[in-house]
């Protein structure tokens, strides 16, 4: 059942063009932090006063080095959400309402019966779709910040030990937020519904948040347990929570999600 | 058939209402093996609604559909034992023919080898590399019952199998159902070629408003209305313009 999951993802033209993306996506955001900031401040291109305003970033430093390694390209703005969340999240939706909308699920169902085997299956699959993702996601960005340093002639001065853990923790997050879109396109079936509600839900929430933060002059507890909120301070760039704590977080929100996806195929006339 | 071995299909009063509405009232009928029994009924009538409560898609208000004396979903293996053409089949247009049946196999745990000897039964193997989306409705027919054979199964359950298929594919699946039954297996058949059935049916049951009108032999279907099946079924689902002039 797995391997079916597996052959529908990787013969499917959706998959490699959310992964095409979300690489696309985050080689552009890095080469904004690393190449173009800089040379828009050192050179003034960008008039005196916007050349002022824009971050000194001395990628000869680890942590700016950590910073231009987050797999969710968040390094600029941390208060938005970006392609990489966006492409990984459409990566599940699509993999879980696909099946509705060519009439694949009642195959499924017709081969395995105990429909919690088949969300079980759709949740391995896209699990292993989201870790090849944040596997060439975070080779890709990787190899980007390899390149920049060369043209700049710097060193990599970041503790390796510090760069696979962020690297990891970024996949692990990765594999999480394919796994919530699965888990939302399940519930929802409809594919145009379930991704129009999960770009309304990844954009709403930073909004949502600068609202409240307005608000209450300080963010409640509850808003750093959002899925932006946790992925991002999953990866150490934002939020309160420290990345381990943010991770599990993230896990058991993918969990409850899920279960309730295995729960509505359960009840659900196919 | 002995009492020990149960039928492969046992539907007892199954009842299904959506929102509200009554959609199947009372279906009461069996297919004993090496049967093939045409299913009828006008559209809406609750052909298709009864053969997903049968296969577990759907399920029943009350009653009872046993698939080999047991509900579908606590079959075990089921792709081994049921094979299925519902709807479109369930294909993805930007898949290869081969590459739906290679997912279809593995569902079921069955060896990659099985799609190469199902394409070939069904004459698909030069077509099979082709992307879905540039298939015919009758090409896409074959895929669907190449999908429903690749367990080898000893129950076909089919909703409308020959819908586009060209006269030559009518001709074929008709034979191959005939010697699939003739071997032991069992056919559910829902159609509405009443010509088609009459040629392969051993029983028929005509359903109307959701409810059986008739769970008969074919011979008896035709010896009561003298050879004319369309005109048993037009009088059975109360469509039949010349029957109150029959009447008077």
């Amino acid at each position: 059942m797995l391997r079916a999951e597996i052959l529908k993802l990787t013969t499917t033209t959706s998959t490699k063009a959310a992964i095409l993306i979300a690489a696309l996506g985050l080689i552009a955001t890095q080469l904004a932090f690393t190449l173009l900031l800089p040379a828009l401040r050192e050179d003034g291109a960008a008039g005196a006063d916007v050349s002022a305003g824009l971050p000194i970033i001395d990628l000869t430093l680890p942590e700016n080095q950590l910073a231009a390694l987050n797999l969710f390209g968040a390094s600029m703005s941390t208060g938005s959400i970006g392609v990489v969340i966006v492409a990984v999240v459409l990566l599940g939706v699509l993999a879980g309402t696909g099946d509705f909308r060519y009439g694949g699920l009642t195959g499924a169902a017709l081969a395995e019966p105990r429909r919690s085997r088949i969300v079980l299956a759709k949740s391995g699959a896209a699990a292993a779709a989201g870790a090849v993702a944040g596997v060439l996601l975070a080779a890709t960005a990787f190899l980007t910040l390899l390149a920049t340093l060369l043209t700049r002639s710097a060193a990599l001065n970041a503790p390796p030990v510090q760069v696979l853990g962020l690297l990891g923790r970024g996949v692990l997050a990765i594999m999480l937020l394919s796994l919530i879109g699965l888990a939302v396109g399940l519930i929802l079936r409809n594919q145009l519904a379930a991704v129009l509600v999960m770009l309304g839900a990844l954009v709403l929430e930073p909004v949502l948040l600068s609202i409240v933060q307005l608000a209450a002059g300080t963010l409640p507890t509850w808003a750093q347990f959002l899925p932006v909120s946790l992925s991002q301070a999953a990866v150490g760039s934002s939020g309160a929570l420290a990345p381990g704590i943010a991770l599990a977080a993230l896990a058991a929100l993918t969990a409850t999600v899920l279960a309730a996806a295995a729960i509505t195929l359960h009840r659900r006339d196919l | 058939m002995d009492n020990h071995t149960p039928a492969p299909v046992t539907i007892r009063h199954l009842r299904k209402a959506f929102h509200g509405v009554p959609r199947v009232e009372d279906i009461t009928f069996t297919v004993g093996p090496g049967r093939i029994v045409g299913l009828l009924g006008p559209n809406g009538a609750g052909k298709t609604t009864s053969i997903r409560m049968l296969l577990g898609l759907t399920a029943a208000d009350s009653g009872e559909a046993l698939v080999f004396g047991k509900p579908f979903r606590e079959l075990s293996d089921p792709i081994r034992r049921v094979g299925a053409v519902l709807d479109a089949g369930g294909l993805h247009p930007g898949r290869t023919g081969r590459e739906h049946l290679r997912i279809a196999a593995a569902q079921g745990y069955l060896p990659t080898s099985r799609v190469e000897e199902v394409l070939e039964t069904v004459g698909m193997t030069d077509d099979a590399g082709r992307r879905i989306r540039d298939y015919s409705l009758g090409m896409r027919q074959r895929v669907a019952v190449a999908t429903a054979l690749l367990g080898g199964p000893q129950l076909l359950v089919l909703d409308e199998p020959a819908n586009g298929l060209d006269p030559t594919g009518i001709h074929w699946l008709k034979q191959y159902l005939r010697s699939f039954a003739d071997n032991g297996g069992s056919v559910l058949l829902s159609s509405h070629m009443l010509s088609d059935v009459a040629q392969i049916a051993d029983d028929i049951v005509i359903i109307a408003d959701g409810r059986v009108r008739t769970a008969t032999s074919l011979d008896e279907a035709l010896a009561s209305s003298r050879g004319d099946l369309e005109h048993y079924y037009l009088s059975l689902t109360g469509t039949d313009e010349r029957a109150p002039h029959a009447a008077r």
